[in-house]
């Protein structure tokens, strides 16, 4: 068996929710002598699983079943009430397409803006800059301000650089199925290349295409605990029934 | 959080992106950073040159308070704001939460820069000449100050996504500071008693030592500026402890 990249044990998460919202120093003075109560929620509860070296794993479950906290945990966004998360190799999370972007810069400035918020250095990101416009075939449009393009071209400019970005571990939080038949199959090209070349996947998909074509193992999140394990067919099965 | 980005890169990118974004397609583009405390300038110099008439470093003295003044109060006012005004960065990439809110006043920093070189270019050229020692304790003035703007911004940004009134509150206590600060008025039209208070708000020390600096050519007491140093330290300490405890659930709070 191949060594872990990433270890996640007994991670668990609760956010507190009070009854009145307070969110002003004035609501505070005003309201201190009116005290609220709390709902705690708990969203995940004593998750541990290893994502292992060249390994593609998907992580299934309901909406509210804890998924993107969980990527955010793991991504460093979030901090665990308990567990930990152990990466013996470098991660670059994808939690949202184009996150970052900016509407007044050209093409150009924002894969240097989105490629050093994912990782890359700037010498890298300007080396990258003819190789990344062409992925994402937009070329011509490199000095063109982003707030003149289309969504489905912003969003295959944000997946070549977060495809250029990719290290060791790459987190993905439902970023699949954009672009058109040709992009999509660039995509899939890349993705492959990347699991040849080693890397490691932990991906967050209601999509079944990706789960079942790509994943070599899957788990199913439910009321905040890993319920089953098994195949990505298996576990998203499972899933379809989970849902009624 | 263990750094995952090039920070130097990220810095510079994020300081960059900002000023494009900001002057990018303006007429006079970065002049328009220069035009507020310039007209703000002239209004006051207007009306109080008149009112403080004997003072003949008036101007001089009035240009430098204003200045100094415009960093600590666009700066504080950004820096609080920063990592609201940054948060859906916050809440969906892997990185140090400082580097969104030490770039935040990088549009007022290079402000503050550009009018120090200009202004001490003119004093050397027109006078009042300053000896070296105070243009080099006058640099580390600056670095003071933007000690204080980044402690307070470091300190007041992670609290701000929990009470969401904290700008309007620092409004009005920016406002009610313009007048405590000797800013358009000579100190010494204060009742001596007073001045130890008035000392304790950051900008009337920065502000006094740099016109004893810059236009007296003379340099503030070890103790006077050991005081500074002490008051500089606390605002920045103060500021990353609060960073410390509260910055890391801030994604939490958006």
């Amino acid at each position: 068996m191949t060594p872990a990249v990433l270890e996640i044990r007994d991670i668990a998460k609760a956010f507190t929710i009070p009854s009145v919202r307070r969110t002003t120093v004035r609501e505070h003075i005003f309201g201190f002598f009116r005290p609220r109560s709390h709902q705690r929620l708990q969203v995940l509860d004593g998750v541990s699983f290893d994502l292992r070296a060249g390994e593609t794993l998907a992580i299934l479950g309901l909406n509210g079943a804890g998924k993107s906290t969980l990527l955010k945990i793991i991504a460093g966004v979030y901090s665990a009430d308990r567990g930990t998360v152990v990466a013996r190799a470098p991660i670059t999370p994808i939690l949202e397409l184009g996150v970052g972007w900016n509407g007044d810069l050209d093409a150009v400035d924002n894969v240097l803006l989105l490629g050093t918020l994912m990782g890359l250095s700037l010498r890298q990101a300007r080396a990258a800059i003819d190789e990344i416009l062409a992925f994402a075939g937009l070329e011509r449009f490199a000095n063109l301000e982003l707030k003149h393009f289309s969504s489905g071209m912003a969003s295959r400019l944000a997946y070549a650089v977060a495809f250029k970005a990719v290290r060791e571990v790459l987190v993905l939080d439902e970023i699949f199925a954009v672009g058109d038949l040709g992009f999509r199959a660039r995509c899939e090209a890349r993705y492959r290349e990347l699991r040849a070349a080693g890397h490691s996947v932990l991906l967050v998909s209601h999509d079944p295409k990706p789960v079942i074509e790509f994943c070599d193992r899957a788990l199913l999140l439910d009321g905040g605990r890993i319920v089953s394990e098994g195949s990505g067919r298996d576990i998203f099965e499972a899933y379809v029934r989970l849902g009624g | 959080m263990t750094p995952t980005v090039d920070v130097r890169g990220l810095l510079w990118t994020l300081i960059r992106t900002d000023f494009k974004v900001r002057y990018h397609g303006t007429v006079m583009g970065f002049l328009w950073a220069l035009m507020k405390p310039a007209a703000m300038f002239l209004v006051l110099m207007t009306v109080f040159s008149l009112i403080f008439a004997t003072d003949p470093h008036y101007k001089l003295n009035l240009l430098i308070g204003l200045y100094l003044w415009e960093f600590f109060a666009e700066g504080t006012k950004v820096g609080l704001t920063a990592l609201a005004a940054k948060g859906y960065l916050l809440a969906k990439t892997r990185l140090p939460r400082w580097i969104l809110i030490v770039t935040a006043p990088s549009n007022s920093l290079l402000t503050l820069l550009v009018v120090s070189v200009v202004l001490l270019v003119t004093l050397a050229v027109a006078g009042p000449r300053p000896p070296l020692v105070c243009v080099g304790l006058f640099v580390l003035l600056l670095v003071q100050l933007v000690l204080i703007v980044i402690g307070f911004a470091l300190g007041t940004s992670s609290l701000f996504l929990r009470y969401r009134d904290l700008n309007q509150i620092w409004e009005v206590v920016v406002h009610a500071g313009f007048f405590l600060a000797p800013i358009v008025y000579p100190l010494g039209i204060m009742p001596q008693r007073f001045h130890v208070y008035l000392y304790l708000w950051p900008p009337t020390p920065i502000i006094q030592y740099a016109r004893m600096l810059l236009v007296e050519g003379q340099v503030p007491t070890a103790r006077a500026l050991a005081l500074l140093a002490g008051v500089t330290a606390v605002v920045f300490v103060t500021g990353l402890l609060l960073y410390r405890r509260f910055a890391p659930a801030a994604a939490e709070h958006l």
